[in-house]
């Protein structure tokens, strides 16, 4: 890594989780179908966990899981590095369910045809509609974010981080990230 | 940690980050098999190639569902039906395979070492299912996620081995594999069954049943092999049975919460009675399903190097 740019602080990111939960509050509160929150692993599920919580002030419970993608990845075999597969959870039905997937970057889209693919092997949702804290504005796939917390426009060799946690490597924030 | 082979051949060339991580994985798979849809895409496009010359069920149908449930298109081959027969050699024959483009191939052969030997000379992937009395690495590695599950770690862990050791590849494949992790290894049965060479290798040889027991946290049933009685290891079933199989009275010798383990098909009565088979300590039917779930990820880890 040889450069290493701070984008916005943790201020910054709570602001933007309390933005998008009164947008889907203002959405899908009271929906008899119920809602539940999905976090795409790994950074997917620290965002769903807080806006999870940012809901409840709005008075929503909604459901929560976690969601692996790396047995759905359309460049399985083909990478040099395999990467861990992490835990999925998805604790309750989701027939019928209004399901809000979240991730912390939309870059290449290729995550979430993945994991429409994956959620979709666990039945049939009412509606799914997708959560990002950055929206990088380039997908190669025709897939577009429902609710963002940023636009960012980068160079598409620059890596955006989102990091949530004070301990982690440069602290809590969004970065900007060029690898040698 | 990084899984780099293109094989699976034995559990004894396997660190223990390397079983580690196999189990890790095989516990993400597991959970796969709870879904509506039992299945996922990760294999979709690769062939593999069961290639059974010694015969077998519930490996093969095992490897078979693990297999299916990563969207791998399987073709079953037997020895029978194979041109063996006509006298092809082994390399020859699975040379023939790989040239269809297969990318794994599953194979078990009476001969210790001939996965080994045909690795060597296939750039696909080749998984040990079985090999004499040298391996049978999968069945280890499921053994040692359902003891992980049960019991929270191998190091400090009691596991007595009972039965006939001397041929059974799932015997040296858990003794490798449990060394390894930190658990310490009783082997027990009669003493022509279980030679004081295995001391050697750092388990404990046992030839009273009792003293093999009565510490133990896991023990793991070995079938006795009807077809080593005529060679005369022991002196009959009858006898075995009453020296060294598990019943309900030898339960009172134990720990509260051992577990019985046991790779099947079970001598129902021979090494092992029904009343203990199907009771509350018994995680037999749990080993099955936990197989499936380690064979998928093994496919997977060796299906995602390669290229």
């Amino acid at each position: 890594m040889n450069s290493c740019k701070q984008l916005f602080d943790a201020a910054g990111i709570e602001e933007a989780i309390s933005r998008i939960a009164g947008k889907i509050a203002a959405d899908f509160a009271g929906d008899p179908r119920g809602v539940a929150l999905v976090g795409i692993q790994q950074m997917g599920v620290p965002l769903a966990e807080k806006l999870c919580e940012a809901l409840k002030s709005h008075g929503m419970d909604p459901e929560f899981g976690k969601l692996d993608i790396t047995m759905y990845r359309d460049d399985f075999g083909t990478r040099d590095i395999l990467p861990m597969i992490n835990e999925t959870n998805i604790g309750f039905a989701v027939d019928d369910k209004v399901i809000i997937l979240v991730d912390d970057v939309l870059s290449s889209g290729r995550t979430i045809r993945a994991a429409l693919d994956a959620l979709t092997d666990f039945g049939r949702p009412g509606l799914i509609r997708l959560t990002v804290m950055v929206d990088r504005g380039e997908p190669e796939f025709p897939i577009r974010a429902d609710y963002v917390g940023f636009n960012v426009s980068l160079p598409a060799d620059r890596k955006v981080k989102v990091r949530f946690d004070e301990t982690a490597e440069f602290g809590c924030g969004i970065f900007d990230v060029q690898w040698k | 940690m990084q899984w780099t082979r293109k094989d699976l051949l034995s559990i004894y060339d396997l660190s223990a980050e390397e079983i580690t991580c196999i189990l890790d994985t095989a516990e993400k798979f597991k959970e796969v098999s709870e879904r509506r849809v039992k299945k996922v895409p990760a294999l979709r496009g690769m062939t593999v190639v069961n290639f059974f010359v010694e015969p077998s069920t519930r490996t093969r149908v095992s490897f078979e569902l693990a297999e299916q449930r990563l969207s791998a298109d399987v073709v079953n081959m037997q020895a029978q039906a194979s041109s063996l027969l006509k006298g092809e050699t082994l390399l020859d024959t699975v040379k023939n395979i790989e040239a269809l483009q297969v990318d794994l191939v599953v194979m078990r052969h009476s001969a210790p070492g001939a996965q080994n030997f045909i690795a060597k000379h296939l750039n696909c992937g080749v998984v040990n299912a079985g090999d004499g009395a040298h391996e049978h690495p999968t069945q280890a590695l499921l053994d040692l996620f359902t003891i992980r599950e049960k019991k929270g770690g191998f190091k400090g862990l009691n596991v007595t081995i009972l039965g006939d050791i001397l041929h059974s590849r799932v015997a040296r494949s858990n003794i490798w594999g449990l060394l390894k992790l930190g658990a310490n290894v009783t082997l027990a049965g009669p003493s022509t069954l279980v030679p004081r060479e295995f001391e050697e290798i750092g388990c404990r040889v046992c030839h009273n049943l009792k003293d093999a027991v009565k510490d133990a946290d896991v023990v793991n049933l070995l079938r006795i092999q009807h077809e080593r009685q005529t060679v005369g290891f022991f002196p009959s079933t009858g006898e075995y049975s009453s020296w060294f199989g598990i019943k309900g009275a030898t339960m009172d010798l134990m720990k509260k919460d051992v577990l019985i383990m046991h790779p099947g098909p079970i001598n129902r009565d021979v090494e092992l009675a029904s009343e203990v088979a199907d009771g509350s300590n018994s995680v037999i039917l749990e080993q099955v399903t936990n197989g499936l779930a380690v064979r998928m990820a093994v496919l997977f880890l060796i299906a995602g190097v390669q290229k």
